[in-house]
């Protein structure tokens, strides 16, 4: 009798046990509501759009975690694709040398959110609010506000970054394959290397941290690039996927991922937080937002619902975080 | 019963730690949440189960009051005919529009109606929709090479062409003028083919133009138009307003800015109450009503008869230029749409 409940302790004691509890909770809410929610081409349809967005909840994560938030990672999203379909209509480019040009773009970006951050002591909100609209704005000045066409590349990189594969009748798309090998090494980062404690320890109590020799400034740096480039990573495999380069690309999705991540367990206080708790965050949003149109909720409510869904959530999370910590 | 159902779990394990208890405590929590979920759900489990499904889908924003006249003509429909019409706004978000016709696909819906967000952005999804045998309908921005079945709508390329027309025609503007482009969301698919269109008849004669960006709330789009026009007032021959709620700001914009109805030619698009109401004033010359409800409507209808094996080989165009005597019919239908 004591392994299984050694099991099961390890297994509530967790912090993605919550968020959990209420992935599974709305998967049986929306099957119930909707057969057809769990079907193979609905799961096809759903696994599409939530790499994307995951990859910049997981750069988030990490960001979030060491006490800071970023929210450019929309405009860069849509940023990025316009920099590289840009270069390669124009015959500037090759698209490979394209996407190496938007991601080194996306370092500069991210270097330049980290070092106005930690150099100058500005907050994340008000330098990454800035950097939103000046990256935003870039995107509609280069374009003339015009998409970019994105239709025509024939390209090994295509093929690598969002190639079309199936599984009997399951569509799974490479970018799914990405999103899970970044979630593993970052995952691995967080929990088994002194990178990781360097981050937790950044956010938890960057005093502290400083004084037992933490590269906190630096840390934090990294992390805004590494954000940044996994935000144009996703606007790029997005861009091939759905066959749009749109310089509105991304709009709104910073307050997404950042619903996201809170809902999966990280701290907006920073300090404490999981990529696994993240990927359960990921998939609530995501399943709400492919749930509500497969039921039907009209048009008009559609945002009633995706806040309530929020708020609820985030309350039945404190809830059972608390009830957890005091051991009832 | 609560009493009981403690008993339930802790019964078999009355030897455990406290530890042990509460982590079989939060268990129960959870299977308790799981059932209150589900119970609410439940009742409405078979819901609509025997109504034909046809998906409607927008890339326009619920904010802008052109949709819900788009909007009104999908429910009236669904009235009318008895069928399950289930609706969204995308605000321009490809992949989240791209998502929802796939769901529509997974729901195995009858037929499916859809704007387009940028060209070339719905080819995929559309040709899966056909995979499983679902017509799709595009109703007011078009997308030739997207391999939908038919389009309901205006032609935003002709419809640029008749502003540009008309200003030319009316002598508004000439050669070397200047004239200024407002649009809510710049690299919108009607912002795109309505400004291809302009281009067609003012490039020719050597009238430039800029597009501003405006947004989509009310207030800043009042504050931004306010702005540029202050700044630019002296060289700004005309106006073009490439979307309804820029047009339908125009009086708001004149007044703060002091600009007299009339001084500053002014065309655009007329599907609010607002604009109806300024061509009646004389802040706007002529305004592009977009048939919003009869689109909808109409595009549904069609959907329905594809569903039905009967080909939609054709597509329907809609679209009216206004002027101040046409004013007041279009402001009634609006007015009654928006009482109902």
């Amino acid at each position: 009798m004591g392994a299984p409940i050694s099991l099961l302790q390890r297994l509530v004691a967790r912090p993605e046990f919550g968020p959990f509890v209420l992935l599974v909770a709305g998967m049986v809410a929306f099957t119930i509501r909707s057969p057809t929610f769990l079907s193979l081409g609905n799961i096809s349809n759903f696994l599409a759009f939530t790499p994307e967005l995951g990859m910049i909840a997981l750069g988030m994560t990490l960001l979030m975690i060491s006490g800071e938030f970023d929210l450019s990672v929309g405009s860069v999203f849509g940023f990025a694709p316009i920099v590289m379909w840009t270069l390669y209509n124009a015959q500037i480019a090759s698209l490979e040398i394209g996407f190496l040009i938007a991601i080194a773009i996306a370092v500069v970006i991210g270097f330049a959110n980290g070092w106005l951050v930690t150099r100058l002591k500005i907050p994340s909100f008000l330098v990454t609010l800035g950097m939103l609209l000046v990256v935003r704005g870039t995107a509609l000045y280069i374009t003339s506000g015009f998409p970019q066409r994105t239709w025509a590349a024939n390209s090994l990189l295509t093929t690598i970054l969002v190639g079309e594969f199936s599984v009997g009748r399951l569509r799974i798309h490479t970018s799914l394959l990405w999103f899970i090998l970044f979630a593993v090494i970052l995952g691995y980062v967080l929990t088994q290397t002194k990178a990781g404690n360097w981050i937790q320890a950044s956010g938890g109590n960057p005093e502290a941290a400083r004084a037992r020799g933490v590269h906190v400034a630096r840390t934090k740096v990294l992390l805004f690039i590494l954000t940044a480039v996994m935000s144009a990573y996703a606007g790029i495999t997005s861009s091939i996927r759905v066959s749009a380069a749109n310089p509105n690309s991304g709009t709104q999705y910073e307050l997404e991922v950042i619903a996201m991540v809170v809902i999966g367990g990280t701290a907006l206080s920073g300090g404490r937080g999981t990529i696994i708790g993240t990927v359960i965050g990921v998939l609530i949003l995501r399943m709400m937002q492919n749930g509500i149109i497969m039921i039907g909720v009209p048009g008009l409510a559609y945002n009633i619902f995706i806040g309530a869904i929020i708020l609820i959530m985030m309350a039945l999370h404190s809830w059972l975080e608390r009830r957890h910590r005091a051991g009832t | 019963m609560r009493t009981l159902v403690r008993l339930n779990y802790a019964a078999p394990f009355g030897l455990l730690s406290e530890k042990g208890k509460a982590i079989l405590k939060a268990i129960g929590l959870s299977l308790r949440i799981l059932g209150i979920i589900a119970a609410f759900f439940a009742p409405v489990a078979s819901w609509a189960a025997d109504k034909a499904v046809y998906y409607w889908v927008s890339h326009g924003s619920p904010t802008d009051p052109v949709w819900t006249y788009f909007l009104q003509g999908a429910e009236q429909w669904a009235k009318d005919t008895g069928n399950d019409v289930r609706t969204s706004f995308h605000s321009g978000d490809v992949p989240s529009q791209q998502e929802a016709i796939r769901a529509a696909i997974s729901a195995k819906a009858r037929g499916i109606v859809t704007s387009t967000p940028d060209p070339g952005s719905l080819t995929k999804v559309i040709a899966d929709a056909h995979a499983a045998g679902i017509p799709v309908i595009i109703m007011n921005t078009e997308d030739k090479t997207s391999g939908r079945d038919a389009y309901v709508g205006g032609d935003n390329v002709a419809i640029g062409q008749r502003w540009a027309q008309y200003l030319v025609d009316h002598n508004f503007v000439k050669k070397g003028d200047f004239v200024w482009m407002p649009v809510e969301v710049p690299g919108a698919t009607y912002q795109v083919l309505e400004t291809q269109g302009i281009d067609t008849v003012f490039k020719p004669l050597g009238v430039t133009y800029e597009i501003t960006e405006a947004k989509l709330d009310q207030a800043e789009i009042i504050t931004r138009m306010s702005n540029y026009l202050t700044a630019n007032r002296g060289k700004i021959k005309a106006i073009i307003g490439l979307g309804d709620l820029v047009t339908g700001s125009i009086k708001r914009v004149f007044d703060q800015v002091k600009v007299k109805p009339g001084e500053i030619p002014v065309v655009g698009w007329g599907n609010s109450i607002d604009t109806a109401q300024e061509v009646l004033d004389g802040y706007v010359n002529a305004a592009m009503w977009q048939d919003p409800q009869a689109t909808s409507y109409l595009a549904l209808s069609m959907a329905a008869m594809a569903a039905s094996g009967i080909p939609a080989g054709f597509d329907v165009s809609v679209g009216t230029l206004y002027e101040k005597d046409k004013a007041a019919n279009y402001l009634k239908i609006m007015q009654g749409s928006g009482q109902k």
